[in-house]
């Protein structure tokens, strides 16, 4: 096979991975600047996290993560997932006694992404996590807080969906059937495949009420009027309590943050101890932000989001060109006195006019200016 | 095009289960616009577009969102891999996945031949098996008769073919019929087109 050019000359970079030129550049920081302020105006402080990971086969991503072995035959891996990391910076920290508001930002990689609009190899997120405490209040400033983070990313349309993974976990442990079949019929629940869930369902000799309770999970999704269709099925004491939990939750939220529910969304099912909770923009087929409650992962009391910024900039669209600057100063004291005044300044590099007036029309600078004055562009 | 214009955008697969997803989604009260001519790819109408895809190429065009629903056999699902709400079993274009291999063959499987590498891939290690797995095109029975593999996983509809090819059915693996998928957030934010799709497709189902 012909070698491509680009890796004669060391230039070909990663396959899912990018440059970020100049406008998505600057677009990605002033919207991760934009979040950071959001979150410190809501008590959440920065933690920054290793990149290098010791590696765990037990970590969730595990499989997917790159590996790399250090100098010691030690095997590491490259941060795949926030939340992982932070709740263990706050176990061997010992922060899980009491509350702790913390927001991070930073860049995640996965071996074996499916690559296409919106999924790449290397990766953003930025994100919070509320440690040390649980109860539906801390759920609804969440959902309150992901919901501000959509608005203040320009996406007024973005919708949250809300899901209650502990339903589903506690409907399956009703079953007591062994973790073989349970992984299958959460598969089947995960996919609203309503008559592969049937037969399974039938297979394993689920009957009654419960059969009944499970096969509805799949079509449990709209508005609010799905809790009330919850409730008419045939529920244990778990089962009940998640919902109290869930009502509890909506009634906390604001005028106007009108979630969509769906309850039969089970996706990591047994990671999940609550709620869990994803967001949508029409004419865009990813989810923009993630995130639930996960006590017991870990730490005692855990739940949070993470917002993908590589799909939500994909969703909202980047800004093809960055306003230029405004002025372009013929020497250092000019741009020094206009930079001082709020203007945005570029300083000339030579003193050929017609260069520099050249360079202000492809750059579109509207004014020269110099010690004497404006000059004419 | 531009999809923002229509309510719903629809993939399907080339062929015999076009016609088919065409006859289903009337019934269940959609009239997807038609072809107007042979070189179109893709048809809008009605506020309508449906978008004329290779099989294997709808699980994709679904799970990014670019269609909202699709209409794919399951075993390309199966092989696919991808994360797509699968709500109805529209009954046709019935079929199974199969182990194949020479009547006389009783030695153990050491390399199969598939157009379902990552399918045969998973089969295999959930039965502790070790094979390597080489992946073909088309006329894959062949590779049985020609000696380049000791066994094939295909699609058998009848049984017909493999029979005049002097091959027997040793196992079947999975079970396949066409599905109605849907990009999971087509789904709920609009749903009030999708959900009595689904509801009216599964009453014609059962």
């Amino acid at each position: 096979m012909e070698r491509d050019v680009r890796e004669e000359t060391g230039t070909v970079i990663p396959e899912g991975t990018r440059y970020h030129l100049p406008p998505e550049a600057a677009a990605r920081l002033d919207l991760q600047e934009r979040w950071r302020a959001l979150f410190a105006s809501w008590g959440y402080d920065p933690v920054e996290l290793p990149v290098l990971e010791v590696y765990d086969p037990e970590h969730p991503l595990a499989a997917r993560a790159f590996k790399m072995v250090d100098k010691s035959g030690r095997v590491l891996a490259l941060r795949a997932e926030f939340t992982t990391a932070v709740i263990r910076m706050v176990a061997s920290e010992g922060l899980g006694e009491e509350l702790h508001r913390f927001q991070y930002a930073g860049r995640l990689w996965l071996r074996d992404s499916e690559i296409g609009p919106g999924r790449l190899r290397e990766f953003a997120q930025m994100g919070v996590e509320a440690v040390g405490a649980s109860g539906p209040r801390l759920d609804a400033e969440l959902l309150e807080l992901a919901w501000e983070a959509l608005k203040t990313a320009d996406l007024p349309d973005a919708r949250l969906e809300v899901g209650l993974p502990a339903l589903v976990a506690d409907l399956l442990a009703a079953t007591e059937l062994a973790a073989g079949p349970r992984s299958s019929l959460h598969a089947a629940i995960e996919r609203k495949n309503i008559p592969e869930l049937a037969e399974l369902l039938a297979d394993y000799g689920v009957r009654g009420g419960l059969r009944r309770a499970v096969l509805a999970l799949p079509d449990l999704y709209g508005g609010i009027e799905v809790l009330a269709a919850a409730r008419r099925l045939e529920l244990g004491p778990a089962a009940r309590d998640d919902l109290d939990w869930l009502e509890e939750v909506l009634a906390l939220l604001p005028p106007g943050l009108e979630v969509l529910l769906d309850l039969g969304m089970a996706r990591a099912y047994d990671y999940y101890s609550g709620i869990h909770f994803r967001a949508y923009t029409p004419d865009f087929g990813l989810p923009l932000l993630g995130g639930g409650r996960y006590d017991g992962a870990g730490t005692r009391y855990a739940a949070g989001f993470a917002l993908g910024l590589e799909r939500i900039l994909e969703a909202r669209g980047v800004p093809r060109e960055l306003a230029a600057p405004q002025v372009l100063a013929l020497d250092p004291g000019t741009a020094r006195r206009l930079r001082a005044t709020g203007v945005r300044v570029e300083l000339a590099w030579t003193d050929d006019l017609e260069e520099l007036r050249d360079y202000a029309r492809r750059r579109g600078i509207a004014r020269i200016s110099g010690p004497e004055g404006e000059v004419s562009p | 095009m531009n999809r923002a214009g229509f309510e719903l955008t629809v993939a399907l697969p080339k062929g015999r289960m076009m016609a088919d997803s065409y006859a289903a989604f009337s019934r269940a009260g959609i009239e997807l616009p038609r072809a107007r001519g042979e070189r179109d790819l893709w048809h809008s109408g009605g506020g309508l577009a449906v978008l004329e895809l290779r099989g294997a190429d709808v699980p994709t065009y679904v799970d990014l969102g670019i269609a909202d629903l699709g209409v794919v056999g399951r075993d390309i699902l199966l092989e696919a891999g991808r994360d797509l709400y699968e709500p109805v079993d529209l009954g046709f274009g019935a079929c199974r996945l199969s182990l194949i291999r020479l009547p006389e063959a009783v030695t153990p499987v050491r390399r199969i031949a598939s157009k379902y590498p990552r399918f045969t891939q998973s089969w295999l290690r959930s039965r502790g098996m070790v094979a390597d797995v080489v992946k073909l095109h088309g006329n894959v029975e062949l590779a049985v008769l020609a000696g380049l593999a000791d066994a094939v996983v295909d699609v058998v509809q009848t049984g017909a073919t493999l029979r005049a090819a002097g091959l027997v059915e040793v196992e079947v693996l999975a079970r396949s019929s066409a599905r109605l998928v849907v990009n999971k957030s087509a789904l709920k934010l609009k749903r009030d087109v999708i959900r009595p799709l689904i509801d009216n497709l599964r009453a014609l189902a059962t």
